[in-house]
């Protein structure tokens, strides 16, 4: 039959106007009808969000090291003071490794160092080849989807430097001053951006490395430097004069990495992070390694 | 009058909507034509503008390699991207790239390579080419030959082949290459005898015969003679790296470095095809603070205007010099940022300055 115009497919308008009689007892099963699809419906769905919730309380690799007692970390043990092979033992050592350590005496697991190169930890983890990297790595924006990174356990980035008793409180204070980094790093980007900002009104003073561009702050040389921080950290020849002045240039937290289903575990090393810290084991750890006359 | 404009005003509007909208290439303004100014015409950098789709973008590299003073540029055409399916081919991309580059005076290399599905096992590697689509891939390069006749004159056939993970995780074969270069070379030549065919693209490798991970570039062009490749190519494409050495460091068959590309040389000569030119396809420095084959920023751009220099003034038999890798269009997080010229928002580094500066003909590089 064909529908007249004006009315809706569906509404109790065209039941009536069609076929009354039947139209009531048809108005009546689909009531019931649809009162049995929406319970229906309601049921799946909180089927789903239950499933949902249980595949999403699971994790396969925290269990995995729960069972097994071991905990798989990749790390590439080429850059000291987080990690590199000790000369006389083989084994690796630095930052990193206490870290790992660290965390795992707390879950009363084994950490497993795992020798990855740098450029495949996050592909180790995505495959499950290990359950986590620890290896001074950044967060990569772009690889959100397949790892999970932790809350920061050490900021690495760009840091303004000067004198304690130079009167420089803010990037902008530095206007008509001197900046020194390292020639074409990362602190050198941010030395020419903080000129372009100021108009071009800081003179830029380039070094061959960042111990260099210090020096020339302790010397005179500059009124300020953007070094990394953990190069700052491993400077050692004056450093009690220096003082870091506001935020980062540019934020460069180290994480530790997971795969991005691995919630439990996620949770768990941040939770552990959070006591470190609280305790004074991670300040301890980043101090043997980072700090002036560090073992390393 | 007034009616009049009043009527057409709106209708040339719409004529033009209509018109920018049924163009096959994003639109953008070309501008004039430009010309790279620079004290040497060898500089050359390899782009990476495969998967670079905003037409601005594509514009400012080029006008940025040209301010830069490099008159050459490598650029990656993917096979797949361009033949989605058998004899059917889509050049928008690649006119888009090409014709910026021309505008600006920049003259392009073109890498081909990137096995489409249709032309591989299902799920196997892009870089896996099995003897029986040796032909296809032949078909598509001289229609590349053709299509970019006058634009494109030279062509890389396939890239580091002597590695076993771009020779589809399969152990390497250089007489396998030459095979393939040989039925691309014929097949180009056909449509464009104008064209040159660059083979090799060696990676330098330290790689023994047996190696899993594939086959040292000495022994893997030396394979490629004794399979008849001489016939086959009209510039010899080479990789070279310096890694943490000089550019002056003297070549040995035990180190990889930039003179290596003098082994190269001596190899080609031994084949009695020292007639034919290098051409340096991807090579330089990293300045990654935490890789073990990473030299300090300011080493990397003194090391990159020194084998500019040395090409041009001892390597006669050097076509071009193109660095590795102006700009990626978004950061890789990986020591693979610390090759690059620009940064992701194009701004330059100092490295870019430092070779604009030399280009320029300036006294003082470094900036």
């Amino acid at each position: 039959m064909r529908r007249p115009r004006f009315l809706r497919k569906g509404s109790v308008q065209e039941d009536r106007a069609e076929t009354p009689v039947a139209g009531r007892f048809s108005q009546h099963t689909r009531r019931v009808a649809l009162g049995l699809s929406l319970a229906g419906l309601l049921i799946v769905m909180a089927a789903g969000l239950a499933t949902r919730a249980v595949l999403a309380d699971r994790d396969p690799t925290w269990e995995h090291i729960r069972q097994s007692g071991t905990w798989r970390v990749g790390m590439d043990p080429s850059f000291p003071p987080f990690e590199n092979l000790d000369g006389a033992t083989g084994q690796p050592v630095g930052l990193d490794v206490d870290l790992a350590n660290a965390i795992a005496s707390r879950w009363g697991v084994r950490a497993e160092i795992v020798g990855v190169g740098f450029d495949e930890l996050l592909d180790a983890v995505t495959a499950y080849r290990v359950d986590s990297a620890i290896s001074a790595l950044p967060v990569v924006e772009h690889r959100t989807r397949e790892v999970a990174f932790s809350a920061p356990y050490v900021e690495a980035g760009i840091l303004l430097v000067a004198l304690r008793e130079n009167a420089i409180a803010k990037p902008e204070d530095l206007a008509g001053r001197r900046l020194a980094s390292e020639w074409g790093s990362a602190g050198d980007a941010q030395a020419r951006a903080l000129q372009r900002e100021l108009g071009g009104n800081l003179t830029l003073v380039l070094r061959e490395s960042p111990d260099l561009a210090l020096q020339a702050v302790l010397d005179g040389g500059a009124d300020a430097a953007a070094v990394d921080a953990v190069s700052l950290a491993l400077f050692a020849a004056g450093k009690d004069r220096l003082i870091t002045i506001g935020e980062p240039l540019q934020s460069e937290p180290y994480v530790i990495v997971v795969p991005a289903h691995a919630p439990k575990l996620l949770a768990a090393i941040n939770a552990t992070l959070a006591d470190l810290a609280a305790d004074g084991t991670l300040a301890a750890i980043q101090a043997r390694w980072l700090e002036d006359g560090a073992t390393r | 009058m007034v009616k009049s404009n009043r009527v057409w005003g709106p209708l040339i509007c719409v004529i033009a909507v209509v018109l920018l909208s049924r163009s096959n290439r994003p639109w953008v303004e070309f501008g004039p034509p430009q010309q790279v100014v620079s004290v040497n015409p060898k500089i050359g950098v390899h782009t990476r503008l495969t998967d670079e789709v905003e037409p601005w973008k594509v514009q400012r590299t080029w006008e940025m390699v040209r301010e830069m003073g490099a008159s050459w540029a490598v650029e990656y055409f993917l096979w797949a991207a361009h033949e989605p399916a058998r004899g059917v081919y889509d050049w928008a991309h690649a006119d888009l790239v090409v014709d910026h580059a021309t505008n600006q005076g920049v003259k392009v290399i073109a890498r081909l390579g990137y096995v489409p599905e249709w032309a591989r096992p299902p799920k196997s590697s892009p870089l896996l080419l099995t003897e029986e689509h040796y032909v296809d891939f032949a078909r598509f390069v001289a229609e590349f030959a053709r299509h970019f006749r006058g634009r494109v004159q030279q062509i890389v056939i396939w890239n580091e082949p002597n590695l076993s993970q771009e020779w589809g995780y399969r152990p390497v074969d250089p007489a396998a290459y030459t095979a393939m270069l040989c039925k691309a070379y014929a097949a180009a030549k056909a449509t464009n005898p104008d064209v040159q065919i660059l083979a090799g693209a060696l990676a330098p490798t330290l790689a023994p015969p047996g190696s899993e991970w594939g086959l040292n570039d000495l022994d893997y062009l030396q394979g490629m003679y004794d399979a008849g490749a001489k016939a086959c190519f009209d510039v010899l494409a080479v990789h070279a790296y310096g890694w943490t050495f000089a550019p002056d460091a003297p070549a040995s068959p035990d180190a990889v470095n930039f003179n290596r590309v003098e082994l190269v040389r001596e190899i080609m000569v031994r084949n009695g095809d020292g007639d034919k030119h290098i051409s340096i396809t991807e090579g330089g420095w990293n300045d990654h603070p935490r890789w073990t084959k990473a030299v300090r920023p300011a080493q990397r751009a003194a090391y990159t205007v020194r084998a500019y220099q040395k090409v041009l003034a001892e390597w006669p038999w050097v076509d071009a010099l193109s660095i590795w890798a102006f700009r990626y269009p978004r950061p890789a997080r990986t020591y693979q940022d610390n090759y690059t010229f620009v940064d992701g928002e194009f701004q330059p580094k100092p490295i870019y300055l430092a070779v604009q500066n030399y280009a320029a003909g300036r006294e003082e590089v470094l900036p």
